[in-house]
């Protein structure tokens, strides 16, 4: 036991002293889970919150305009900004100075050009069902267009859905237009305030289900996917500090003296490895409360816990083992520090590029999702997006457990194989 | 008093995997207790090769080496625990202090703490390392961190040493200290098998060599004996009239 004490003692006092490596591990983690929640929170929020900043410029001579713009308003999906002064030519530069993402100009003809093409069908109709109108000489216009100006940022799915949601009260404005037509046509009184309500709430309404397993529904944000995609990113950035250590440990000598000694190396790489174990969790508890409680306090999202502890427990104990036994195989095959610290940091990089770290896999090409299947940190990311998005279950991490363990093995194995290969073990 | 080899190595023979010819060659030896034995030869000879299977680093690809303490032969973990190694490099954490070094070290050979304790005192008394055994060594100049690295070769008074060229690159009153205290021990009754390049050194300090080269010894037996049966006035005159005047690389 005091061999093993000692063993354990030696490799804190080698990790407190490799200042370079606990600023990686520490200090990285929390900076960039900071400068990107915040970079990455308010596009989330124009994608989760109900209402999207827009601003609307209504050149509208009639008053079919502000019946569209009242539609916005009252559906609560937008935030608007009226500006009607404004002429058509400054919208662009006025929208990029006040930040707003969108914007929409509705003509001066609008009304003009609805009545108009709502006049023209209700005429064609009504020769259709043999009835003779008084407004026989329909002068026909161009149908109105309006102008949807948006930030080059916005993606365009985006841009579409909004686009979609403004067609869509056009239409309803359509509809009720052409129906008045029609009874103005025929002579009849306006249609019955009993059927405007009608059309107004006979629509197909759409439930939105967010599909978890459990109870657990948290609401993805920029804080619950940064928090652990980080913490994940600096468990395997270890590989700067351990694997420069054991690089070292092998040049000077140190493991082949160990050889001479009357010891087993397997403790020597457990002592290692539970010492790196313990940082990796320390960095998960440090930024996951950073997540908790300091990021709510500068109005970024809360972290929420997942409710399963010991399966988010066992998803953080097997990142961990994941990110040591890859520093260890890092620290087995490189020849110099350099190497180690070079190869081992660009690595994990390119791990967490492909790995769904720095972009969502499902943003990714259908190839790099594939490719993404081959890096530890995606998997990791996933054992954690499976707890915290989902509410997962065991059986749900079955697959993140099992890559996650073959990972292991075949570093561990790899490690074993090149420090015999040296004479080491 | 002789009891008789401590070290026996017979007929022992060392090629590596990717190597054309053997680095050592048949190479029989008798070392015996209390001996302090040089192992000398030019770079390439295979003095290193030879320390690294006597301390167990690596096996000979054929041949037999048995350690006798006592008369009785040892092996396997009670070998290991009566054998210490002194690498030529700076074998140990410069991020750590010689205490802690020697703690760690220490407790890989299983003493027990009190015994540890009493132990890297007297040792660090011994080498002169008391005032600094509590800084981290990387700030230490390199005599004293060969005295780190010997004083970690002794922390558990090992039956037989191995040094593999244990002054080099330090300044003569580090080096005088370590050979200062070698013979100490070696008094003390410890075997101290050494490798140098410095033949002044090796003459002054060891009672027996095996000069190598290529592999194999050209010369074998006591100081005195080798240098008046080859008929010259000194180990280096004996070094270079066995081994030529070719540069070795």
């Amino acid at each position: 036991m005091f061999k093993f004490f000692s063993s354990i003692r030696k490799e804190f006092i080698l990790l407190v002293s490799d200042k370079v490596g606990l600023a990686l591990m520490f200090l990285m983690p929390l900076l960039l889970v900071f400068i990107i929640t915040i970079i990455q929170d308010s596009a989330y929020k124009i994608v989760n919150e109900n209402e999207i900043p827009m601003l609307v410029v209504n050149h509208d001579e009639g008053n079919q305009g502000n019946k569209l713009l009242d539609l916005l308003i009252t559906s609560r999906l937008f935030k608007i900004d009226t500006l009607n002064s404004l002429p058509e030519k400054a919208l662009k530069k006025e929208l990029l100075a006040r930040g707003k993402m969108i914007a929409l100009f509705i003509p001066p003809n609008f009304t003009s050009g609805l009545e108009s093409n709502t006049g023209e069908v209700s005429h064609m109709m009504m020769r259709d069902f043999g009835l003779e109108t008084d407004s026989a000489i329909v002068k026909t216009r161009d149908m109105p267009a309006l102008s949807f100006y948006h930030d080059p940022v916005l993606q365009e799915n985006y841009s579409a859905s909004v686009m979609g949601v403004i067609d869509s009260y056009v239409g309803v404005i359509e509809k009720s237009m052409m129906i008045d037509r029609i009874y103005a046509d025929m002579d009849m009184e306006p249609k019955s305030e009993k059927l405007n309500e009608k059309m107004a709430v006979n629509r197909v309404k759409i439930n939105q289900i967010i599909a978890t397993n459990g109870n657990s529904v948290a609401v993805p944000n920029s804080t619950q996917h940064n928090v652990p995609a980080w913490t994940i990113f600096a468990m395997f950035f270890m590989v700067v500090s351990l694997g420069s250590n054991i690089v070292k440990e092998r040049v000077n000598g140190s493991f082949l003296r160990l050889k001479t000694m009357p010891t087993s190396f397997m403790l020597v790489m457990f002592s290692k490895m539970a010492i790196y174990v313990v940082v990796a969790i320390s960095q998960v508890a440090l930024t996951f409360s950073v997540g908790i409680w300091i990021l709510p306090k500068i109005g970024l999202p809360e972290l929420t816990i997942p409710t399963n502890f010991p399966a988010f427990a066992a998803v953080v104990l097997i990142s961990s083992m994941a990110a040591v036994s890859y520093a260890l195989l890092i620290g087995a095959l490189a020849h110099t520090q350099e190497q180690a610290n070079g190869f081992g940091a660009i690595s994990i990089i390119i791990f967490g590029a492909i790995g769904g770290i720095l972009v969502p896999t499902f943003v990714m090409p259908e190839f790099m999702q594939f490719a993404s299947n081959f890096s530890p940190l995606h998997w990791c990311l996933e054992g954690f997006y499976i707890l915290f998005l989902k509410g997962g279950s065991w059986h749900e991490l079955r697959w993140v457990i099992l890559f996650l363990g073959v990972f292991i093995l075949i570093c561990q194995l790899c490690t074993y194989i090149k420090l015999r290969i040296e004479k080491i073990i | 008093m002789h009891k008789g080899p401590s070290i026996h190595i017979e007929n022992v023979t060392k090629r590596y995997k990717s190597a054309q010819e053997d680095s050592l060659s048949h190479v029989t030896l008798k070392i015996n207790e209390s001996d302090v034995y040089g192992l000398l030869g030019p770079n390439g000879a295979g003095k290193t090769t030879l320390i690294s299977i006597l301390c167990g680093i690596i096996p000979p690809s054929q041949g037999n080496i048995s350690f006798y303490i006592g008369g009785v032969e040892i092996s396997g973990i009670e070998r290991r625990s009566r054998l210490g190694f002194v690498p030529q490099e700076y074998a140990f954490y410069q991020e750590l202090t010689p205490r802690q070094n020697l703690d760690y070290f220490g407790a890989m050979y299983n003493l027990s703490k009190g015994v540890l304790s009493e132990r890297i005192g007297e040792l660090l008394d011994e080498l002169g390392l008391t005032k600094v055994a509590d800084k981290v060594v990387s700030t230490f100049s390199g005599g004293m961190k060969r005295r780190v690295n010997l004083a970690i070769g002794l922390i558990h008074k090992p039956a037989v040493l191995f040094l593999d060229e244990p002054t080099v690159g330090v300044d003569v009153q580090s080096k005088n200290a370590i050979i200062k205290y070698l013979r100490e021990i070696n008094r003390a009754g410890t075997t101290i098998v050494y490798t140098s390049h410095h033949m002044s050194e090796a003459e002054e300090f060891c009672n027996r060599i095996a000069l190598i080269d290529h592999g194999k010894v050209v010369a074998e037996g006591g100081m005195t004996d080798l240098l008046a049966e080859n008929n010259v006035s000194g180990l280096q005159d004996l070094f270079i009239k066995l081994t030529g005047e070719e540069y070795r690389d």
